[in-house]
């Protein structure tokens, strides 16, 4: 029986189920400190002195951290060091940090925090992009405040736009958004001889190892980074958090510590969603077909560049989409705010541009009187065509997953009445597309060491990150598949940075195909070492040799067969390790020109399609979804219900994105840093969700598979607009769309569109 | 911090009486215990009425119904009185509405409190009491500004009392369909003698009745243009603020939306119907 395609349990369930599973918060050792970070009260202020002594004298204050007593380079960040571990001269951000107290108890580490007097001069607050490029605005970094810059330019878009018999440009507005995981930012640091070792949740274990390392001035080895179990990470654990202050805290006082954020700090100093700002002009013939796209857009770094250019650049090159556009003139630019910084979450750039392309492909398919299917069906790229960055894919699958939709959501024989006299029934389709990995040619690979162990299970080490998506699972379903193992008898060893290879971050929906292949490349060298040792055992070449059940038998001589717990014990009597490893690091390319074009952008890509129906109270602006078909193509999906459940969960994170959810930013400070008004989806707001999945194998992942993690939220927001539109009759391009939002749509005197649809 | 659990109604005044404006009571606890987690509320010590017997009560007599005031939203949801269940259903989440009393609802003062707009809406009756005796005012009376009441120190809300022969109804606007605070909120009843009474939330200081509106419809037949009229007074008499929830310009359009919505429903529908009218398309 194969491990493949089959919904084996995780082996994480049971202790999240029955409440024994400890995750960061739940971590504790003998006489543990408590650590508490001092925040900045300015958005945007000189530090003229600090005053910590005041805190110090606290009782059951043990130690009051400042900036002198950070021993490297007091900066980290995961594409530029720009952010402080301690401010020194200037705040950024209401996050920006300035120190620490470590005392007995959470509360006179509190205590010790209100107690730490901080002299300011207060800065103008450069609260919005407008502001960021006004010609008096300070600057907030040395540079300017342009923190980077991405462009696309194919074809001759200007020409083409000039040429095209309908033209339209619309501007789009994202919001802020957080990731809102449940498990909060906590964790727990000791010392084990000289070694640092933390205890905390991130995405990315060996790079946090290496940003801690250099900013406290610490040899590698000296610093070690566990994971704890994760609830929900979503890009919000890239950056660093708690992790460097309790490396901080347990180093300079040789003491076990551990921290945990509150839900405010936590939304107050991590990282957001970009905001942005696109204004997108699609040109088209007659007939539908799209002849140029002009794309201007303009993102909200907040305070620190986190992964910004990345996220700009993944922005730019994914701003046609799924669809054909032969000229394309595509500017990004990305500016710094005293806003809390913004970063990696889930769609990572590729999720604000779904929204704009599919507006427009909408507000086309109006122009033009066309369905918006067929629209779709006409110009969405095929099997073998180039993507805006050049980039030919050979799986374009975005039109099998579409018919998939159609068919599971049973599209021709849909309800048009309305349930009632103010509330109108509207339905919303939605296309996409998703590169794979990090891409542009940015290092990529992922490390896995597979062995028997003295006890004869098979181990997998891997340093890849489990947050909720199942992946320690998966890869034991793909190292015992090479052996006839069930995975629940495969022992997975993971994210400990000193036990464990490297294996990237658990991000860029990478780690299916990264880790997935380092796996199978290690466990597939280990089955030759394991069929060499029984081909002398045996006596018959390793070729006509196979394991079966247990055994190992001949091929052709089923008379001729060992126990496999046998074979291992001769291999190691013979010398032996039955050990391998293997690091998977396929090739991407950076822009090759000042095009923005790349023969291969990403590894792969994920193409997929969504239907919402959206019931929306013309009166009141209430928008409800009924129900979301979400159609992805995996390639194959290793384990079905943990595919299903990622579509599920993307599509429910989409859905508060497409609604609800909006971090709201005046002068610098979040008005909403609270789950009693950051408001985020619950079950009663989360309807039906049909996961569709196709499987067209990919020419790189483990099996054919692709990775599922992104997609499913990006294509939910798109679906969902196109569905309050429909329902309402005008264009929504402005996230969320609240009832108070849809409500003002309504009240604008243009005049009421009208969707086409046929039977498509 | 001092916990004090009194056995009955009288030993919970006189330790209140003695103790003093920081000492607080507490049932559910479930806005209490935030504000002092969160810092807005010093309590030097505690009195427990969730366990004081004859204040969980419910009395039926003629065509009322009292409450006392450590009754749930929980209960509360299936007395069979319209507006008054619709509002409980949409009081945070199951866990919230099992703790979640009567007493604290109204003694909080939200101007956002869902249950308090349905009850000024029934024309409910407030009863306080202390050492010193008790006293009754319309509930609509008892709230005073945001978080502040008609409360004397010494004071505790003793029950809350409202008409069962009412016909009523309410809508929440919120941003999701559970445990959210409301953007804008309505109710409204009507009597057998045709009085109509409205309760508006987040659209003023308090829970507010916009008693023009009303006084348009006293004496007359709920036609469709009376209505139209009545719910445009009532947007007239609202003072919305904008804030991260809602503006003021939906706060007050939605005003008079919801009343007409509602009125039309209470002229719309049989005397008997009212629980089972869906007026959530959810």
């Amino acid at each position: 029986m194969s491990n493949i395609g089959r919904s084996v349990q995780r082996e994480d369930v049971e202790g999240k189920v029955t409440g024994e599973t400890r995750y960061g918060g739940d971590l504790r050792g003998p006489e543990t400190l408590t650590a508490a970070v001092i925040r900045a009260a300015h958005p945007h202020a000189k530090i003229l002195a600090i005053d910590l002594a005041p805190a110090r004298a606290i009782e059951g204050v043990v130690a009051v951290l400042g900036r002198e007593d950070i021993g490297g380079t007091n900066r980290h960040g995961l594409i530029k060091r720009d952010h402080p571990v301690f401010c020194d001269e200037r705040v950024r951000y209401l996050g920006d940090a300035l120190g620490m107290v470590i005392a007995e108890t959470p509360e006179a580490a509190k205590r010790g925090v209100e107690a730490v007097r901080v002299q300011y001069e207060v800065l103008p607050v450069v609260a919005t992009m407008r502001d960021a490029i006004a010609p008096d605005a300070p600057a907030l970094h040395d540079f300017g405040n342009v923190l980077a810059t991405q462009l696309i330019r194919k074809g001759d878009a200007a020409k083409s736009l000039a040429e095209s018999d309908v033209v339209l440009t619309h501007t789009f507005a994202m919001q802020g958004v957080d990731h809102a995981f449940l498990d909060l930012e906590a964790g727990y640091a000791e010392m084990v001889e000289d070694v640092v070792t933390i205890h905390a949740s991130g995405q990315w274990v060996h790079e946090e190892r290496r940003l801690i390392a250099l900013a406290l001035g610490l040899a590698l080895e000296r610093v070690r980074i566990v994971q704890p179990a994760t609830g929900g990470a979503f890009g919000g654990r890239e950056d660093l958090s708690i992790q460097i202050y309790l490396g901080l805290a347990a180093l300079t006082l040789g003491r076990p510590v551990r921290m945990q954020y509150t839900r405010e700090e936590s939304m107050i100093a991590r990282h957001k969603r970009h905001p942005m700002e696109i204004e997108y002009t699609l040109g088209a013939k007659k007939d539908g077909t799209f002849t140029a796209a002009k794309v201007i857009i303009r993102s909200d770094e907040g305070a620190y560049a986190s992964t910004g250019p990345a996220v700009l650049r993944k922005a730019v090159s994914h701003c046609t989409g799924p669809y054909r556009v032969p000229n394309v003139e595509a500017d990004g630019v990305a500016l710094f705010t005293n806003n809390c910084p913004t970063g990696a979450m889930r769609g990572f750039g590729a999720c604000q541009l779904a929204i704009a392309y599919e507006g427009m492909v909408l507000a086309m398919a109006r122009a033009l009187g066309m369905d918006v299917v067929a629209l779709k069906r006409k110009n969405l790229l095929r099997d073998g065509e180039c993507l805006t960055t050049g980039q030919v894919v050979p799986v374009a699958s975005a039109i099998d997953c579409l018919d998939a939709a159609l068919a599971r959501f049973g599209w021709a024989d849909r309800a048009r009445e309305a349930p009632s006299p103010t509330v109108r029934r509207g339905y919303g389709v939605s296309t996409f597309c998703f590169g794979v990995g990090y891409g542009d040619g940015y290092p990529d690979a992922s490390r896995a060491r597979v062995r028997f162990a003295d006890d004869n299970v098979l181990e997998v080490y891997s340093g890849g990150v489990e947050v909720g998506q199942g992946l320690h699972s998966l890869l034991a379903q793909i190292a015992g598949e090479e052996f006839g193992i069930e995975s629940s008898a495969v022992r997975v060893i993971a994210s400990d940075t000193a036990r464990t290879p490297e294996s990237g971050s658990s991000s860029a929906t990478r780690q299916t195909v990264f880790s997935g292949n380092a796996v199978k490349l290690a466990a597939g060298e280990l089955h030759r070492q394991v069929m060499d040792a029984a081909a002398v055992m045996l006596g018959l070449h390793w070729e006509d040799l196979v394991i079966k059940g247990d055994r190992v038998v001949g091929v052709h001589h089923e008379s001729v067969a060992a126990p496999l717990a046998w074979v291992l014990a001769s291999a190691r009597e013979r010398g032996f390790l039955l050990d391998a490893t293997a690091v998977y690091k396929p090739r991407t390319v950076a822009p090759v020109d000042d095009s923005g074009q790349s023969p291969r952008a990403f590894l792969t890509y994920m193409f997929g399609a969504h239907i919402a129906e959206v019931w929306v109270d013309i009166e009141t602006g209430e928008a409800r979804v009924k129900r979301i078909v979400a159609a992805h193509d995996v390639g194959k999906a290793i384990n079905p219900r943990e595919v299903a459940g990622q579509i599920e969960g993307g599509v429910a994170q989409g859905l508060g994105m497409a609604l609800m959810e909006e971090v709201v930013t005046r002068n610098g400070r979040i008005l909403n840093a609270s789950f009693t008004d950051y408001i985020i989806p619950t079950i009663l707001d989360v309807p039906t969700i049909d996961a569709v999945i196709v499987e067209r194998v990919d020419l790189e992942g483990p099996y054919g598979a692709r990775g599922v993690g992104e997609p499913p939220l990006i294509g939910a927001v798109p679906a969902v607009l196109a569905a309050i539109s429909d329902a309402i009759g005008r264009p929504v391009h402005q996230t969320p769309a609240t009832a108070e939002r849809v409500w003002t749509i309504m009240q604008s005197p243009e005049p009421t569109l009208v969707t086409t649809w046929s039977l498509s | 911090m001092i916990y004090h659990r009194p056995q009955s109604i009288d030993e919970a005044l006189a330790l209140k009486s003695s103790l003093g404006q920081r000492a607080r009571f507490i049932a559910g606890g479930t806005d209490l215990v935030v504000g002092i987690r969160k810092g807005r509320t010093t309590v030097d010590s505690f009195v427990d009425l969730s366990r004081v017997p004859g204040l969980a009560g419910l009395t039926r007599a003629g065509d009322t119904l009292r409450i006392g005031a450590a009754c749930t939203h929980a209960q509360l949801e299936r007395e069979g009185i319209t507006a008054l269940a619709q509002a409980c259903e949409t009081v945070g989440g199951p866990q919230i509405r099992n703790m979640g009393t009567l007493g604290g609802q109204v003694g909080t003062a939200s101007p956002a409190g869902d249950v308090s707009v349905a009850l000024i809406a029934l024309d409910a009756v407030v009863e306080l009491a202390s050492v010193r005796g008790t006293r009754s005012m319309p509930l609509a009376d008892f709230f005073v500004g945001p978080g502040r009441t008609s409360l004397e120190p010494d004071e505790m809300v003793l029950s809350v009392t409202v008409p069962t022969n009412r016909k009523s109804v309410f809508y929440k606007i919120g941003k999701r369909d559970a445990v959210a605070i409301s953007v804008v909120v309505a109710a409204a009843s009507v009597s057998p003698s045709g009085d109509v009474a409205v309760g508006l939330g987040c659209v003023a200081p308090v829970p507010f009745r916009p008693r023009k509106s009303e006084q348009m419809l006293r004496g007359h037949p709920l036609t469709s243009e009376r209505i139209d009229a009545a719910a445009a007074m009532a947007a007239s008499e609202v003072s919305p603020i904008s804030d991260h929830r809602g503006g003021a310009t939906y706060r007050r359009a939605m005003v008079e939306t919801l009343t007409r919505r509602l009125l039309r429903t209470l002229a719309d529908t049989p005397y008997e119907g009212l629980l089972s009218v869906a007026m959530s398309h959810s």
